[in-house]
């Protein structure tokens, strides 16, 4: 079913024949699952639909426009860069109109401040090219270097390379938004000029509205245009090397490496990463999924389960690697002085120095993260936090033992505890826990498993990026804050009282938990009989 | 008891479902479109590779049209719903299915670092077509006729071999044949000239295939698999018949279609084919490795490289493969995937920079990352807005290198490109033949 | 209503103030900002009171004007319409230095002194704004985004996560300290981000118009073991910033800062008459660069800084000539160090003030560029309108490896003398005008000045009053500042 026939006709003569259409294989070309981040879950088979059109704007102007059409003709809408993040960024409502940004493809770069203007149809390993190029560096997040850089740091977006400067909205500049109501809002200097080169201001901040962290998905608007910081790196581009599957970037041997050290145990990978954000010293520091270094050996999925079967609890616990990357930013004797700090470190705590490849596979350009579907076929991150060291490593022993009551469906891990990473030079840690299952099974674990970490976290008193549009606001919002959902919804009713952009997001998980009878079990707080969004958007 | 076991014992229950990799049935590949990720790595340049902001992407059919339905990650749910009767055969169905040069820049892309079968499955889409009664286009209908008809696809008469001089030797019998397509023998007679006059100064004695037609690779890629392996059948049993050890060919498409399609066709292994096939690429390389062929003429040209399809991402041995998928998406038994390893990248390079004077400029989309042209695989037929559009960026690209000549290594995608530069612009199109012959110190083409 | 009575029943009858002579203080500050009046202050001593302060001035429909500390600079915390005064002086608890994980939590009322020196008893520092008073709210200035003097820090600012009464009297945490039984939870409040919203950037550079925070948590760092402070008179600040522009990205240094005579002078005196001995000494234009050794082999770190400097100096910038001391001030660079990384500590008279008793300041964020062209333009100007540049202190604050830059004017005058007030006060404003036409982005809009950033940004002023009426639809919380 198309969207509003005034509607589409009013928006073909906007952005021109071959940049809309409501042609049902087109359509289905745009559906989220039944693959993907989030995919082959509950989620996606419950709450997404097709699209009913798909535009493809290419200026702020167009936008404008199709927002304020799609207002008055009570159209709703999802933004959309690149689809990549699973059912969240699809429709959920019939008749819906996909606003796909990727002819939005501008791309500035002033080297000498250290900053870059995108839009959003800019992917990461694009910006990265251009920014090791000219002496400097973006940290791509670990949904990978495909991801539109503005959605991601709009939504979230972590890598070992956050080690310096760690939550993605640091590196938001000024930045333009056309809001709801179809006017545009531009933040930052850009609010007050022409150069998005400064974030903050003027007085209060209104970049705080952008983020429901994690993310608000796109319903306060859509962001057209974003400056980023890019980091200082070295002088060297690393060079791409290898022929497909086995490509990555060969670093320059005396001025960025990553180290490899097997750790007694998970304190001492804990006090590495505590040790080297106190030596100030260091481009990232991570402890990987022990099953991540197998994708990574494995030739495929078969060989995968070769290798990770032949583990155990024992020896999963018992292999500790830290792995850390030093940058020479200054000189090759900086290099060389952090190599020997890092070195003290290890000494004092037992760390070995393994061998390791002088490339990078994952961080820097990739799209490994597609190699996260390999093992089992469905992925999801069910958790990522941001706090502190502690947190961080007490969080991954109780997500461990949540998850193993719902293994089966999740993948036999053996109780590896995550991933771990420091951001911030130490201030932050940094934890994150996937899961993996095959959606062909009964998900319907996965489903009581993701909100089960959500009352996991409320009650032990941890701290959760996956707020807001992620869980059941109703179950979160009164224990964060407290009662942050209040002022989400306050502020989604100020600018977007109809709710036409992307409904029902940010109430999209409590409305899931509502239709879906396998949930009922795991309801365990007490939602409101009719969630507080307009009628005209509830399943009937 | 194996871990597997127990866990079974325990609790996973999925259930084994039978599959092979048979594109005539496209319930083969349900599994791989529904576990299609979305992270276009089927659209854009291996992200390690990735340039820039320019030559960014590496899927014509997408780059063309930019709606997703254009790209493999689309099709793959379009392909799912077909498969579950949930769509219903239109123009423009047949247009996303169609609209696309099966170049294996998606298939290589995704298999990166997944194994799943995205080019089969596009192939398995257009045989559904074929089977439904959609397909196969208007003018790739015309083509396969022309082929049975007359055994060529341009429905000529004339005979294939005119495109044979005096000073070319051709012998009776001989442990090599060279096929050089319909493309090269009605078309582009040069590059059958060149690649057969640098047979004759590697020493290597071929012989043409007797009542030799065309490789059927229209009639494969658009489906009609009734019509491909019927002329499948015949080639090969030709081949065979001739008792040569080695097929030659100059045409890229030729190439992945004797060399992969047919056994696939005839659900064999390549290796079981009877004999090797080789792209005139890989024979001039061996003949010069072997001291036979002498590369020592200078060629002062600066040049850049174009890597066909044929050669590069889509000529990995074929295996058939029947099994059964279960836990987590294993199969039993296992199977080496094919992902484009195979491509002739290394060797050809090595030919062209041994030549004294010949500067090669790599584009940045090179190797597994080439953009095709999209004039083959029967897309020109029925979409020549596609092979134009896709053939021009392409030369934007090799003109941005700096330097003076294109080169190739597949007659359909010289004649593309020949076909959309403009007759003033200097830069010239060239077949590895040509270049590999003048390096050998004779004339053979405009270059 | 009862106002005095009402107060009193909340916060105890001691700590409410209501004489004259008690308000007094409060009436006005250090600024250009016309005295306000108050019906009364209160000095609370934890949030639930100021929770219950605020929701009992919520029904009353009286303003809240939060205070933190002794020391207000920009007129924020004057009553514009009258109001009762919250004052957080009582509330200046440290509550948690966290070694581990770097960080400390604090009250709104404590200062820079106590803060500093309870740091320092663990071998810690935070990285601060240049020589803040040693009475004045360290939670203010952060949320002020003061602009500090590190400049190698990728991350930026220091603020984590802070609890704050809204203007409906909630009491409410942001970032990672929300989590429900704070503090006595694994969530060390780390991290400022969310909960849902990033609750934070609306506080900051509120001016309490958001509501009142009323703890803190900020990064700290180790505290150097070596330190070398090195100076370099600057022909031109181009070639000085082009110097910058090349070092800092490299990670060089830990505070740097340039500073024009007036601003040096006064930092380097102890007394008026050292600052007038050092006005006939120190060059135009310094640059101070801290290269520091930290905790481990800080002796190689320096080394490798040092060795850098010294090649990009000599094959590049000849005209740089580092020294670690300041003709003619003895120990200039022990002095520099201490005022870099502790408060001022002359409690007698702040740096600002040897010269003249009145100075107002005027900053904003450029590019490090044009820092430059902004001081010929503002020198020109002043000139032009026979404002003796002698007065004028200039201050340029590189940030985030130079990537940008604050570039502040401080107008120094005879605050008892209302027509150089009123001078001062026109000029600055002034001044402020030319530098934003051209090009200089004024983040932190006050007083006067406030209303004239807002209108050339009307579209952000406008969604910003919108936010501000989800949060305080009665205008309670500081009303008359920003654009409220």
């Amino acid at each position: 079913m198309s969207i509003q026939k005034d509607a589409y006709e009013i928006i073909r003569t906007i952005v021109g024949d071959s940049n809309i259409t409501d042609d049902p294989a087109d359509c289905i070309g745009y559906r989220s699952g039944p693959g993907g981040y989030e995919n082959g879950t509950g989620y996606d088979r419950v709450m997404t639909k097709l699209p009913g059109a798909i535009v493809m704007p290419d200026t702020t102007e167009q936008i404008q426009q199709i927002m304020k059409v799609c207002a008055r003709y009570g159209v709703p809408y999802v933004p959309y860069s690149t689809g990549f993040y699973g059912p969240r960024s699809h429709p959920h409502v019939d008749s819906a109109l996909i606003i796909d940004l990727k002819r939005m493809r501008g791309f500035e770069i002033d080297a000498k401040h250290y900053y870059i203007v995108v839009e959003p149809g800019v992917i990461y390993s694009q910006i990265q090219q251009i920014c090791m190029e000219h002496g400097a560096y973006v940290v791509v997040g670990g949904g990978g270097a495909q991801t539109s850089a503005v959605a991601n740091l709009l939504n979230d977006g972590w890598s070992p390379l956050s080690y310096r400067i760690g939550l993605p909205q640091r590196r938001i500049l000024g930045l333009e938004m056309v809001m709801p109501d179809g006017e545009i809002l531009r933040m930052g200097s850009l609010s007050d000029g022409e150069d998005p080169f400064w974030g903050e201001g003027i007085g209060p901040d209104l970049r705080g509205i952008l983020r429901g962290y994690t993310g608000l998905l796109g319903c306060l608007g859509i962001c057209t245009k974003m400056a980023i910081k890019t980091l200082p790196f070295q002088p060297v581009t690393p060079e791409p090397q290898g022929i497909s599957p086995d490509t990555s970037l060969k670093l320059p041997e005396k001025r960025v490496k990553w180290l490899n050290f097997t750790m007694p145990d998970l304190e001492s990978i804990q006090k590495a990463h505590i040790e080297l954000g106190n030596a100030e010293v260091g481009g990232a520091i991570t402890k990987v999924p022990l099953f991540w270094r197998a994708i990574a050996k494995a030739e495929d999925k078969e060989d995968f389960w070769r290798i990770w079967l032949k583990e155990t609890e024992e020896s999963v616990k018992n292999f500790c690697i830290v792995r850390i990357m030093l940058i020479g930013y200054t000189s090759e004797e900086q290099f060389d002085y952090d190599y020997r700090v890092l070195s003290d470190i290890m000494e004092e705590l037992g760390g070995i120095e393994r061998r390791t490849k002088p490339s990078d596979e994952s961080w820097f350009k990739n799209a490994d993260s597609a190699g996260m579907w390999l093992m089992t076929g469905s992925y999801v991150s069910v958790d990522y936090i941001m706090d502190s060291y502690t947190q961080a490593f007490k969080q991954g022993v109780s997500y461990m033992e949540l998850k193993d009551r719902y293994t089966p469906p999740l993948m036999p891990d053996f109780k590896d505890l995550g991933w771990f990473q420091g951001c911030e030079m130490g201030h932050l840690g940094y934890f994150e826990f996937l899961m993996y299952w095959d959606q062909r099974e009964d998900t319907s674990g996965v489903d009581q498993f993701y909100v089960e970490t959500s009352k996991m976290n409320i009650e032990n008193g941890y701290y959760t990026s996956l707020l807001s549009a992620h869980q059941p606001m109703m179950l979160t919002g009164p224990k964060y804050g407290p009662n942050y959902h209040e002022w989400i919804l306050k502020l989604k009713e100020e600018f977007d009282p109809e709710w036409m952009c992307h409904p029902p997001v940010p109430l999209a998980h409590d409305e899931f938990v509502r239709r879906s009878p396998w949930m009922k079990e795991v309801c365990t707080w007490d939602p409101p009989e009719d969630l507080p969004y307009p009628e005209r958007w509830k399943d009937k | 008891m194996s871990v597997i076991d127990k866990i079974h014992q325990d609790r996973f229950d999925t259930p084994k479902t039978p599959f092979a990799l048979d594109i005539e049935d496209l319930s083969n590949f349900e599994y791989d479109m529904q576990h299609c990720i979305k992270c276009k790595g089927c659209y854009w340049v291996d992200h390690t590779y990735m340039p820039g902001m320019e030559n960014a992407v590496r899927c014509p059919s997408n780059l063309w049209k930019e709606f997703d339905s254009y790209g493999a990650f689309g099709k793959m749910r379009i392909g799912l719903h077909l498969l579950n009767g949930e769509l219903e055969w239109s123009d423009h169905l047949l247009e996303l299915i169609y609209a696309d040069p099966l170049c294996g820049a998606c298939d290589v892309g995704c298999k990166r670092n997944l194994d799943l079968e995205t080019g089969l499955t596009l192939e398995a889409l257009r045989v559904k077509a074929v089977q439904d009664g959609a397909g196969p286009m208007p003018g790739q209908k015309k083509v396969i006729a022309n082929i049975r008809e007359t055994g060529n696809i341009y429905g000529a008469s004339a005979s294939r071999h005119s495109w044979m001089t005096e000073e070319i030797r051709v012998a009776e019998k001989a442990d090599t044949v060279y096929f050089p397509g319909c493309l090269s023998s009605y078309q582009k007679k040069e590059l059958a000239q060149s690649t057969a006059m640098l047979l004759n100064r590697s020493g290597i004695d071929f012989m043409l295939l007797p009542e030799e037609s065309c490789c059927g690779n229209v009639a494969f890629s658009v489906g009609d698999i009734a019509a491909a392996r019927e002329i499948a059948m015949k080639n090969v049993e030709k081949m065979r018949n001739t008792g040569a050890k080695t097929l030659v060919v100059s045409c890229a498409e030729c190439y992945r279609m004797w060399k992969v399609d047919y056994p696939k066709l005839l659900k064999i292994r390549t290796a079981d084919l009877g004999f090797e096939v080789k792209h005139i690429i890989e024979a001039a390389h061996d003949a010069w490795q072997e001291g036979k062929l002498s590369l020592r003429n200078p060629v002062n040209l600066q040049i850049t490289y174009h890597d066909s399809c044929g050669v590069s991402r889509l000529c990995d041995d074929w295996e058939p493969y029947e099994g059964e998928r279960g836990w987590m998406g294993t199969i039993e038994p296992g199977l080496t995937r094919r992902r484009g390893r195979q491509g002739l990248y290394q060797i050809t390079r090595e030919l062209l920079e041994n030549i004294p004077g010949l500067e090669l400029k790599e584009m940045q989309r090179t190797r597994e990352n080439a953009l095709c042209c999209a004039g083959g695989r029967g897309t020109s037929f029925d979409f020549p807005e596609l092979s134009a559009f896709s053939a021009t960026e392409r030369l934007r690209e090799a003109e941005s290198t700096g330097a003076e000549v294109l080169v190739t290594a597949c007659p359909w995608c010289v004649s593309n490109f020949d076909s959309v530069k403009p007759e003033e612009d200097p830069f010239e199109i060239a077949d590895i033949a040509q270049i590999l012959l003048k390096a050998a110190g004779q004339e053979g083409g405009t270059v | 209503m009862e106002l005095i009575r009402d107060l009193a029943a909340i916060s105890g009858m001691a700590n409410v103030l209501s004489e004259p002579e008690q308000l007094k203080p409060y009436l006005s500050d250090l600024s250009l900002v016309p005295e306000g009046w108050a019906q009364a202050a209160v000095c609370p001593a934890n949030a639930e009171e100021v929770s219950r302060i605020v929701k009992y001035c919520g029904e009353n429909h009286l303003p809240v004007v939060p205070v933190s500390s002794a020391v207000h600079l920009y007129g924020s915390s004057i009553p514009k319409q009258g109001g009762v005064i919250v004052d957080l002086k009582r509330m200046n608890q440290i509550h948690e230095i966290d070694l581990v994980n770097r960080c400390v939590r604090f009250d709104a009322g404590v200062t820079w002194k106590q803060l500093t020196e309870a740091l320092a008893e663990k071998g810690m520092r935070v990285i601060m704004p240049l020589a803040p008073w040693g009475n004045r709210s360290v939670a203010t200035d952060h949320l002020e985004r003061e602009v500090t003097t590190s400049t190698v820090y990728d991350y930026g600012e220091p603020m984590q996560s802070v609890e704050v009464v809204f203007p409906n009297g909630d009491i409410f945490r942001t970032g990672s300290a929300s989590v429900h039984g704070y503090p006595n939870t694994p969530a060390r409040g780390a991290n400022p981000a969310g909960p849902g919203l990033d609750f934070y950037r609306l506080l900051q550079n509120a001016q309490g118009t958001f509501g009142i925070v009323t703890w803190m948590s900020l990064k700290i760092q180790s505290i150097p073991k070596i330190d070398k402070v090195y100076f370099a008179p600057l022909q031109s600040i181009d070639y000085g910033m082009d110097f910058l522009y090349r070092i800092l990205p490299r990670r060089i240094g830990q505070e740097c800062v340039i500073l024009n005579r007036r601003d040096l002078a006064e930092l380097l005196a102890d007394s008026p008459e050292e600052y007038e001995s050092n006005l006939k000494i120190v060059p135009e234009w310094t640059l101070v660069l801290v290269v520091s050794g930290l905790l481990r082999r800080p002796e190689e770190k320096i080394a490798y800084e040092d060795h850098f400097l010294q090649d990009v100096i000599q094959s590049e910038f000849p005209d740089i000539r580092l020294s670690t001391g300041l003709k003619g001030i003895r120990g200039a660079d022990r002095r520099m160090l201490r005022i870099l990384r502790q408060p001022w500590q002359n409690e007698s008279v702040y740096w600002k003030y040897y010269g003249d008793s009145g100075c107002q300041d005027l900053f904003f964020i450029t590019k490090p560029e044009k820092a430059e062209y902004f001081v010929d333009t503002v020198k020109a100007f002043l000139e032009g309108s026979g404002f003796d540049c002698r007065q004028l202190g200039a201050y340029l604050q590189p940030i985030e490896h130079n990537r940008a830059c604050q570039v502040q004017f401080s107008f120094h005058y005879n605050r008892f003398n209302p027509e150089a007030c009123r001078q001062v006060d026109e000029l600055s404003f002034q001044t402020a005008k030319l530098c934003r036409e051209q090009g200089g982005y004024f983040t932190r809009p006050y007083g006067r000045l406030a209303e004239y950033l807002y209108d050339g940004a009307a579209g952000y002023r406008s969604a910003l009053k919108r936010v501000k009426n989800i949060f305080d639809p009665e205008n309670i919380m500081n009303p008359g500042n920003l654009c409220f």
